[in-house]
């Protein structure tokens, strides 16, 4: 599910392409019991995958009440690329409804610039 | 917000001090000194001049073009914009067609109630954040209008006055400081509405934790001045089933007095919205090939797989929409007009730097509750504004 996240904002007005921008962009926060399941405490990355897209994000742990099943990132470019679009009409809902496998990865978390080509192509 | 209270005092590449300044406004003055746009034709850099003009021949050259953004310029560049796109009878739509746009139509067609913003402040004792988050999203709401501040009839503090409540599926930054939080599943919003209304018939919810969603209730009932503030996550939850909000909203409003004002993310989407729904008749989505038309298959969503050149003014949306469409509009021939970089200027095919509304350029703009906000510039600028430009191009077409 997306969310807004004004620390996100404010760096991302600064600059769009800073490592801190994407930083905050490529997370994901999941239930402490998920992250149990994934055998995972926080700050590992993870794949989001599902039909639509696939896309390597950090996970970091939900400090507040537990929302089994859900996890929330911001709305960019890597939420963007699970998101689905047709069926849906203008509205899409799937912003707030993506649906997604969450695995452990051992790879980096997915580059703006991989991002950037994947659009061109 | 457009908060028209703000004082700050530059010095060469910063900010030197600030007042009612919050972390958005922070960045967005912060912004005047990083990542600004040079003019480029294929991501060589050129001239101003040269670039208008390779934008004129792309769009005289096009069979399809798309006009889209608009939710973070001026009015009068929106006004530029629609000429434009009806001079090329072109298809034109802005953001709001995928966030609030259902709303707002609502709201601006007089079937929602709705109110200003200092009418919330005065008057106001129950903010309802429904699927909204304003600690993130607009973070001077509730100290300037919707909670914190004494107004005229509400003089006590918000602890004795007014009353917050937060309807959301998380415990959201904004349900930490209000005195209500009810916590719902995601996309059972119309689940929640059919609850309250059975209360108000005297029923028992079937929904959720019935004792808390009959205090609720009583909340919403004891209202002298209620105002609901939506967000996207009641949006996207009800969709297509909005007339339940309506009905909703009419119930209230027969033994209360309830208003709506919809969370507009951007500072001027709204203005957008009302200069279309003057123009056209429509809010959004409209086309002007072989007179006007308007429906979904002008939304930006559908637009994109078919333009073969698209002007984005006061938007990113190759971050900001979902890969799919994203990629459609990286494939067509772009044309950024933008004061700053972005994913957007990184793909287009021309970019045109224009001055920052409100420090670089002035103007005017329509706040989320409808207040006509009017802007000068800060400090002096070489750069045109978005109207400006779009007004070279217009001559050059």
């Amino acid at each position: 599910m997306e969310i807004r996240d004004i620390f996100q904002y404010e760096v991302g007005k600064k600059s769009r392409f800073s490592s801190e921008f994407q930083g905050l962009c490529a997370q994901i926060i999941i239930d402490k019991e998920d992250m149990a399941q994934l055998k995972m405490n926080g700050g590992q990355n993870v794949w989001l995958e599902n039909d639509v897209g696939k896309v390597v994000v950090t996970a970091r742990r939900t400090e507040d009440e537990s929302h089994p099943g859900l996890g929330f990132m911001t709305n960019r470019l890597w939420s963007n690329q699970l998101v689905r679009v047709d069926g849906v009409g203008c509205l899409i809902p799937e912003f707030k409804a993506i649906k997604v496998r969450v695995s452990g990865s051992n790879k980096g978390v997915t580059k703006l610039s991989e991002l950037l080509e994947r659009m061109r192509r | 917000m457009l908060c028209e209270d703000i004082e700050v005092a530059l010095k060469v590449g910063a900010i030197e001090k600030s007042k009612n300044l919050c972390r958005k406004g922070q960045g967005h003055f912060q912004a005047l000194f990083t990542e600004r746009t040079v003019p480029c034709i294929e991501g060589i850099e050129t001239s101003e001049e040269k670039a208008i003009a390779k934008a004129a021949e792309i769009l005289r050259d096009a069979d399809s073009p798309l006009f889209y953004g608009w939710s973070n310029s001026s009015l009068e560049a929106q006004k530029t914009g629609i000429e434009l796109a009806k001079k090329l009878e072109s298809k034109i739509d802005d953001t709001s067609s995928f966030c609030q746009g259902i709303l707002l139509e609502r709201v601006l067609k007089g079937t929602l109630p709705s109110c200003a913003l200092d009418d919330v402040r005065n008057f106001a004792d129950v903010s309802v954040f429904w699927g909204s988050d304003p600690s993130n999203s607009h973070p001077r709401h509730l100290s300037r209008f919707s909670y914190y501040p004494r107004g005229s009839k509400r003089q006590k503090g918000y602890d004795q006055d007014r009353n917050c409540v937060v309807i959301d599926v998380r415990k959201s930054s904004t349900s930490k400081l209000c005195s209500n939080y009810l916590r719902i599943p995601p996309g059972s919003d119309a689940e929640l509405i059919e609850a309250l209304l059975a209360i108000q018939d005297g029923k028992m919810p079937r929904f959720g934790e019935k004792k808390r969603i009959i205090e609720l209730a009583t909340i919403l009932k004891k209202a002298e001045f209620g105002v609901i503030f939506p967000g996207l996550g009641l949006i996207y939850s009800l969709t297509n089933k909005m007339e339940i909000f309506d009905g909703f909203l009419a119930k209230l409003n027969a033994i209360s007095n309830y208003k709506v004002i919809p969370m507009g993310g951007h500072y001027n989407t709204r203005g957008f919205n009302e200069l279309m729904l003057n123009e056209t008749g429509y809010i959004n989505q409209v086309s002007f090939k072989n007179g006007m038309h308007h429906g979904p298959e002008n939304d930006v969503i559908n637009a994109a797989k078919s333009c073969d050149v698209c002007v984005v003014v006061g938007s990113d949306p190759l971050s900001a929409l979902p890969f799919e469409t994203a990629h459609s509009l990286a494939k067509s021939k772009l044309i950024a007009i933008d004061p700053r970089k972005s994913l957007t200027t990184e793909a287009a095919s021309v970019v045109i730097p224009s001055a920052m509304y409100g420090l670089e350029a002035g103007g005017t703009a329509i706040r989320m509750d409808g207040l006509k906000i009017s802007f000068e510039p800060i400090i002096e600028s070489d750069l045109l504004s978005d109207e400006e430009l779009l007004r070279r191009i217009i001559e050059a077409v």
